[in-house]
């Protein structure tokens, strides 16, 4: 059982995946979307709200350089606003600009508005490089549902499982992953964009670990910086040990609010029992 | 000198190529009378337009689609998707997404689609070829330099029609509500973007592929598919008495259509046009637009030419720099761009004049759904 809103007792958590539309280097119209979005998952009774990696200026738009706010923050301030108006727990990307450098950064703000965790994303591309620096902490925060891990899209990719792996052995069971997956223009509707590209790794995780693993994936047209001849479709995924919860739908010009609802794993005994479990599982030889 | 006004709509003496008859009334209005002499809103157009539905079921009815439907979602495209629907034909809804989407269009879509229950597709320009393409055109100095979107959706439609066996492009166009832009304010044509293009452009185009045309129809494209694929254009709007107020009215009701705000803007970068052409052409596209709801009863002429006198309402400085940012222009490079002197087409190199050549077996083309009529009148009658 879970204690949420109004201090009643749930079984399932409803988390509303803002597959939201992001447009490079327009933080208010992006914020003010996001606003939209977070109030209409209130109204459904949503307890947690994902939204996209750099939900403020895009990902990869040259506006991070010079655009980019510090956290706590002007953009920040709007989220942990919204979190507590509508007393709901929000995850959000955005960019930070911190000790002179810039980052690509996840929150997680609580239902009272107050920032729980940040994150600096650590597997940046190589070609993102050149905006965002390598982020040196990795960290999971206890909640009402349980213990939650926050990483940023690539950080799940198949060759960087370790963070995932790591956030899972600090006791994660539900990783909030705000991405801007991409695909080439060229990409319609009738093609399966990725492939087993997210949906591989998500569920080797999930049932590695018996957790839920959850992104909210940006759509829009890149229109600046290195992936200019790139977009983003949404397809947004929940996975469980069992497979997909839920999934977004293909699109690159309007955003969606789909509805995930979980029933979050037990915990399980950590530190070196996990290495067992692994074993067990034949996960190492 | 003094401005005159069309003594029936509210065309007046700037528009390009007007002229006015004895009665002061302008050869815009006399086109409309043509056009709508050729598709009447009568018993025998009813017919007509009811025999051509039946046909494209007809050619349909061993594919998937029986028709491609270009939709932006604008009031038009959503309306006629939503007749297509009604009268019983099966569409594909494709989106041409030049990266300028206006947010408000795309829920417009999204929602259409889904209450319809009519399959979409989006293509979606290289966005390095398109900024490239729309710099070039503001480097060309002309007022049409909008037409690369224009040419884009062409494009894509036919595109998307060769791929998948489809006959017939529906566009949601009505003369009677949108009336016919000045050729001089819109010369749509593969070469002149080729030409623009290869002056002022810095990243080379893809090249034609049959089904993915990406910014290439040339004379030799268009033959391809109008004449080898047997593509036709159909015009929907200009066989039915199409009421911008009644159809906001359905569309709203019955799938929560949201008005952007004014026509033309289902695309942000209309903004940054409409001003462009304010300001630097002195050219304003709702003279066209409301002359045409002045001569079919949908507006007063007074309203019309009230209604001028105001700078649109697209014209929101904030989209403005949001467009010129976009394009990633400094505003120095764009203040360059407004400076430099006023072109049309005909100051590059197009294929107008072989065009005008052969103008009558482009007439000929008309009668088969291959190049719209009101497309050859403003081309070779009233240019």
């Amino acid at each position: 059982m879970i204690i949420l809103k109004d201090k009643k007792l749930k079984s399932v958590l409803k988390v509303g995946m803002g597959q939201l539309l992001v447009e490079g280097g327009e933080p208010e119209r992006n914020l003010e979307r996001a606003c939209h979005m977070v109030k209409d998952a209130a109204k459904i009774g949503c307890d947690v709200v994902l939204l996209p990696e750099c939900m403020d200026l895009a990902w990869t738009h040259p506006s991070a350089k010079t655009e980019a706010k510090r956290i706590p923050g002007p953009y920040s301030d709007i989220l942990c606003n919204l979190a507590k108006e509508h007393c709901l727990y929000l995850c959000a990307g955005l960019t930070e600009s911190f000790e002179g450098k810039v980052f690509n950064a996840a929150i997680l703000i609580n239902s009272k508005g107050e920032i729980i965790l940040k994150y600096q994303k650590i597997n940046v591309l190589d070609v993102a490089q050149d905006i965002y620096s390598i982020g040196q902490n990795l960290s999971v925060v206890d909640t009402p549902f349980g213990i939650v891990g926050v990483n940023i899209c690539s950080d799940n990719y198949s060759d960087s499982l370790e963070i995932g792996h790591t956030l899972a052995r600090m006791g994660a069971k539900l990783i909030l992953s705000p991405s801007s997956w991409t695909v080439d223009y060229s990409a319609a509707e009738d093609e399966d964009p990725y492939g087993g590209k997210w949906y591989h790794p998500y569920h080797t995780l999930a049932k590695a670990h018996d957790l839920v693993l959850i992104s909210a994936t940006s759509v829009g047209v890149i229109v600046g910086g290195v992936y200019e001849g790139k977009k983003m479709i949404g397809c947004s995924l929940a996975v469980d040990k069992n497979g997909t919860i839920k999934k977004g739908t293909f699109n690159e010009f309007a955003g969606e609010l789909i509805v995930a609802e979980i029933n979050l794993p037990s915990p399980q005994k950590l530190g070196t029992n996990i290495g067992d479990r692994l074993k067990a599982q034949g996960y190492y030889k | 000198m003094t401005l005159k006004i069309c003594s029936r709509c509210c065309i007046n003496s700037e528009v390009a190529s007007v002229h006015f008859d004895s009665q002061g009334e302008c050869n815009y209005c006399k086109m409309h009378d043509e056009l709508d002499r050729c598709y009447p809103l009568n018993e025998k157009g009813e017919i007509y337009f009811t025999n051509l539905i039946k046909k494209i079921k007809k050619h349909g009815k061993n594919n998937q689609f029986d028709c491609i439907v270009g939709i932006s979602g604008g009031r038009d495209s959503i309306y006629t998707l939503y007749l297509m629907k009604k009268l019983g034909l099966r569409p594909l809804a494709v989106y041409f997404n030049d990266g300028f989407s206006n947010p408000v269009a795309g829920e417009n879509m999204t929602q259409a689609t889904k209450l319809l229950g009519v399959e979409m597709r989006t293509v979606t320009s290289d966005w390095r070829e398109s900024k490239d393409l729309r710099i070039s055109f503001l480097k060309a100095s002309t007022p049409d330099f909008g037409m690369p979107t224009d040419l884009g959706i062409a494009a894509a439609l036919y595109g998307t029609a060769t791929k998948l066996k489809v006959k017939y492009v529906i566009i949601g166009q009505s003369f009677r509500t949108e009336g016919v832009c000045p050729l001089e304010w819109l010369y749509f044509e593969g070469k002149y973007l080729k030409q623009v293009h290869d002056l002022f452009g810095t990243v080379p185009l893809r090249s034609w592929k049959p089904t993915d045309p990406g910014f290439n129809l040339g004379l030799k494209e268009f033959f391809y598919y109008s004449f080898i694929k047997k593509i036709k254009t159909i015009l929907p709007l200009y066989y039915i008495d199409y009421n911008r107020k009644d159809v906001d009215q359905i569309i709203s009701s019955e799938l929560g259509w949201v008005n952007t705000g004014a026509h033309y803007y289902d695309d942000l970068y209309q903004s940054l046009m409409t001003y462009i052409l304010r300001t630097k052409f002195n050219i304003d596209r709702r003279v066209f637009n409301y002359a045409a709801l002045v001569r079919s009863g949908q507006m007063s002429r007074t309203e019309a030419l009230d209604k001028i006198n105001e700078v649109s309402v697209i014209e929101d400085p904030k989209v403005i720099q949001l467009c010129i940012k976009r394009l990633g222009l400094t505003q120095e490079e764009f203040d360059e761009i407004m400076s430099r002197e006023p072109k049309t087409f005909k100051d590059y190199r197009t294929n107008y004049n072989f065009l005008v050549k052969i103008k009558y077996l482009i007439k000929i083309t008309t009668y088969l759904h291959i190049v719209p009529k009101s497309t050859y009148m403003k081309y070779f009658d009233y240019s």
